[in-house]
């Protein structure tokens, strides 16, 4: 590779978009041509001062709220969201039916199997089910859409007796995409929203009555993940259609 | 899919988006008024086309396109596009000046003086920047959102960073002088 070719590569290359073999090509002149990786340095340089992310105009509050009010169904409260889950619509009832059934013929298994310790931990299981499935269902997965941790959690002050911690994954592949008002096991509880890939993952978290921090505890549901922990005082719920392995990547994250 | 569907759909994958459309049209449009204007009129054309959104698009540079043609549709009925003809044989005067870019950027470069500098850049280039450098998007999308092949994409972002890389450093001899 001469100068000029290098001269071509050297951005894709800095992008990391070469394939493989031109971008030990470029490597190998770079190792030979200190005017070539002069420019490599350049780019470095400069995206030292690119990288600053106040270089970035943030949405003015205003019209991020005239937007939400437009785009999205207007807010309903708690209570209403409660009661919507026991009336379905009817055609959710041969379903209802069937998961009904399914779940009995589970929870009959389980129970030969001596799997069914924590009665109560099973019947919150189905809850946490529930309350994702329904999310994904309604037109409410989000009261506060933003991937922005810096809004997201202000968001739940004031609205909850408690201070939900929200943390942005999306280097990690798990992008914060906003939170809402939920409420399960008799309580107000945070529902922090991510997504990973194509698939949304919900995080339910209020203020826990055990005390210590719990080894996470893994479950499945008719096709849905959950895993759950105790820490720093707080219950925590990770639900999805994700599999298995990626929702305990993501615990992992939420419990360093 | 029903209404219900597609406002739930829409509020889960574009509506989070909002601060991107608007980081992208404040580049482009380069005040808030103008901006704010764009992506309203942006989310409303997104709502409108999202009944077409297929599946497994990526959101992102679907509604980044959208703002990128709502921005240049205002401006070349403004005429405003016009004004920045100048700034381009400026910038290519520049490149032609020196083959190589100072690999010494001043260290004291303030926020507003980058944003200076990006904001010196044709457009072609500018849109490219921000995508690439302030967006984290990939040449692929890149390439989806601006609608010019990803050779394009390379070229312009090549030319762009040699002219920012220059800017900035001749900035930092007037600093000095």
């Amino acid at each position: 590779m001469n100068c000029q070719e290098c001269r071509d590569y050297i951005d894709p290359y800095f992008d990391s978009e070469l394939d493989t073999g031109d971008a030990i090509c470029v490597g190998q002149h770079l190792r030979d041509c200190p005017e070539c990786r002069e420019r490599l340095q350049s780019r470095e340089a400069l995206r030292g001062l690119l990288g600053r992310p106040e270089l970035r105009f943030e949405i003015p509050e205003t019209l991020r709220e005239r937007l939400v009010s437009r785009f999205r169904p207007p807010a309903i409260s708690l209570r209403e969201r409660f009661l919507r889950k026991y009336t379905a619509p009817r055609i959710f009832v041969p379903l209802a039916l069937a998961a009904g059934i399914t779940l009995l013929f589970g929870l009959v298994f389980l129970n030969k199997n001596g799997l069914f310790e924590h009665p109560n931990a099973s019947s919150l299981v189905d809850e946490v089910v529930a309350d994702h499935v329904r999310s994904m269902l309604a037109t409410h997965l989000l009261d506060v859409p933003s991937t922005d941790q810096h809004t997201v959690k202000p968001w739940f002050d004031g609205k909850l007796k408690f201070a939900p911690p929200v943390q942005d994954f999306a280097d990690r592949g798990f992008r914060l995409i906003g939170g809402r008002l939920d409420y399960l096991n008799g309580q107000e509880v945070a529902a922090v929203v991510y997504q990973k890939n194509k698939h949304i993952i919900n995080l339910f978290l209020w203020p826990s009555e055990s005390k210590g921090d719990g080894l996470p505890r893994s479950f499945s549901r008719n096709g849905y993940n959950i895993v759950h922990w105790n820490r720093d005082g707080f219950d925590w719920w990770a639900v999805s259609d994700v599999n298995a392995a990626d929702l305990q990547t993501f615990a992992g994250l939420e419990r360093p | 899919m029903n209404d219900e569907h597609i406002r739930a759909r829409f509020e889960i994958l574009i509506l989070p988006l909002m601060n991107d459309a608007y980081n992208l049209a404040r580049w482009l449009m380069r005040n808030p008024q103008d901006a704010e204007d764009m992506v309203q009129e942006s989310y409303l054309r997104a709502f409108k086309f999202f009944g077409s959104f297929r599946e497994g698009t990526n959101a992102r540079a679907w509604l980044l396109r959208i703002v990128r043609n709502t921005c240049y549709t205002a401006l070349a009925g403004a005429e405003l596009k016009g004004r920045e003809v100048p700034l381009e044989e400026e910038a290519n005067e520049i490149q032609d000046a020196s083959p190589l870019p100072p690999a010494i950027l001043t260290r004291k470069a303030t926020i507003e003086t980058v944003r200076a500098a990006i904001a010196k850049l044709d457009t072609d280039f500018r849109e490219a920047i921000v995508l690439r450098e302030l967006e984290g998007l990939s040449y692929k999308e890149i390439s989806e959102v601006t609608d010019v092949p990803i050779g394009t994409v390379m070229s312009r972002l090549s030319r762009a960073r040699d002219q920012l890389a220059l800017i900035l450093s001749d900035r930092k001899k007037n600093d000095q002088l």
